[in-house]
């Protein structure tokens, strides 16, 4: 606010009527409608670790190759990581301002990306090599 | 507002702005916070999972790498706050797809849930982990 010394309008007349915040609302719904989609997702994924945690490397290998497992794994971290990052971008336009704020939500759609192409490329790995 | 500032007397003190620390703390907003520190500790979490992945890819030896970690005993430690954290945040995240649909905004509904959550989220890891040290 302190860009605007000449505006005599209190913060809340200048933002009144604007509606939310760019995407906010679309962002937020989508947070939700992909908690949807993870609810089985996590049921399944939690079942999937329970069977693999026996396992060794081999039979962990063989257990990700089938297609259910793999196609799973690979809806949970795709759902999660889109969520994840959601629902970061609202913390962070919750505690962080000006500058930083932007630095964050770059970082945080990076890391999300990252993490999201590693996962995926290793599932496929794992179940095509 | 205007009128009242008008009146004779001792001016009514000006409206402060919510802030956290000027109410008492309620299940459902101790329950929130829980959601938030969960969806954030998840978030980190999530490269436990990709670690794993990669680790499988790649080698048996790389692997090993992973499980040794995974089984000592900060190992442990982490996957079970890990496990907790996700148990948690997922019985929090459909109680937010309840109240979306419209329901149990209520005083005993509302706080009956917020505790279902919490007792729900230590009852489902216990659960799970039970399990895990009996099928291994
Ligand atoms: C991969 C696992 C998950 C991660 C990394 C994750 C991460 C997050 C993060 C960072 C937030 C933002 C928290 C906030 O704004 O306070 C969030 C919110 C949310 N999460 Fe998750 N989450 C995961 C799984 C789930 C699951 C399984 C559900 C199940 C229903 C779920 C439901 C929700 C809901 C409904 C919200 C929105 C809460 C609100 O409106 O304030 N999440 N999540
Ligand atoms: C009319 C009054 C209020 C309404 C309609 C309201 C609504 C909400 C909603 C919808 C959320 C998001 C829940 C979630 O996604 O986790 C929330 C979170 C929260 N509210 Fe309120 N709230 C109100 C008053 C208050 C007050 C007076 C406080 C005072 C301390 C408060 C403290 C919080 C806290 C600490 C959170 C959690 C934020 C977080 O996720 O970190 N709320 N509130």
């Amino acid at each position: 606010m302190a860009e605007h010394p000449s505006d005599l309008r209190t913060p809340l007349g200048r933002v009144r009527f604007l509606g939310a915040a760019r995407t906010g609302t679309t962002d937020a719904w989508f947070v939700h409608v992909t908690s949807i989609a993870l609810i089985p997702l996590t049921v399944g994924f939690v079942w999937l670790i329970l069977d693999l945690l026996r396992k060794d490397y081999n039979g962990v290998r063989a257990e990700l190759a089938r297609p259910i497992p793999a196609i799973l794994l690979l809806a949970f971290v795709l759902a999660g990581i889109v969520h994840m990052e959601l629902g970061m971008r609202s913390i962070i336009v919750d505690y962080i301002n000006g500058q930083s704020r932007a630095w964050a939500l770059a970082a945080n759609t990076l890391f999300a990306a990252l993490l999201a192409l590693a996962c995926v490329y290793a599932t496929l790995r794992i179940a095509f090599t | 507002m205007a009128s009242s500032d008008a009146l004779p007397g001792p001016r009514r003190p000006r409206p402060l702005s919510p802030h956290l620390s000027v109410y008492r703390l309620t299940m459902t907003m101790a329950m929130s916070i829980v959601h938030r520190i969960t969806g954030a500790a998840l978030y980190v979490g999530v490269l436990l999972l990709a670690w794993f992945l990669i680790a499988a890819s790649a080698d048996a030896a790389t692997f090993a790498v992973f499980s040794g970690f995974i089984q000592s005993f900060i190992g442990r430690l982490v996957l079970f706050g890990f496990t907790w954290a996700l148990f948690h945040h997922l019985i929090g995240g459909i109680r937010h797809i309840v109240w979306d649909s419209g329901y149990g905004l209520d005083a005993p509904l509302r706080d009956q849930m917020a505790w279902a959550t919490l007792i729900g989220g230590f009852a489902l890891t216990i659960v799970v982990w039970g399990v895990g040290y009996a099928v291994r």
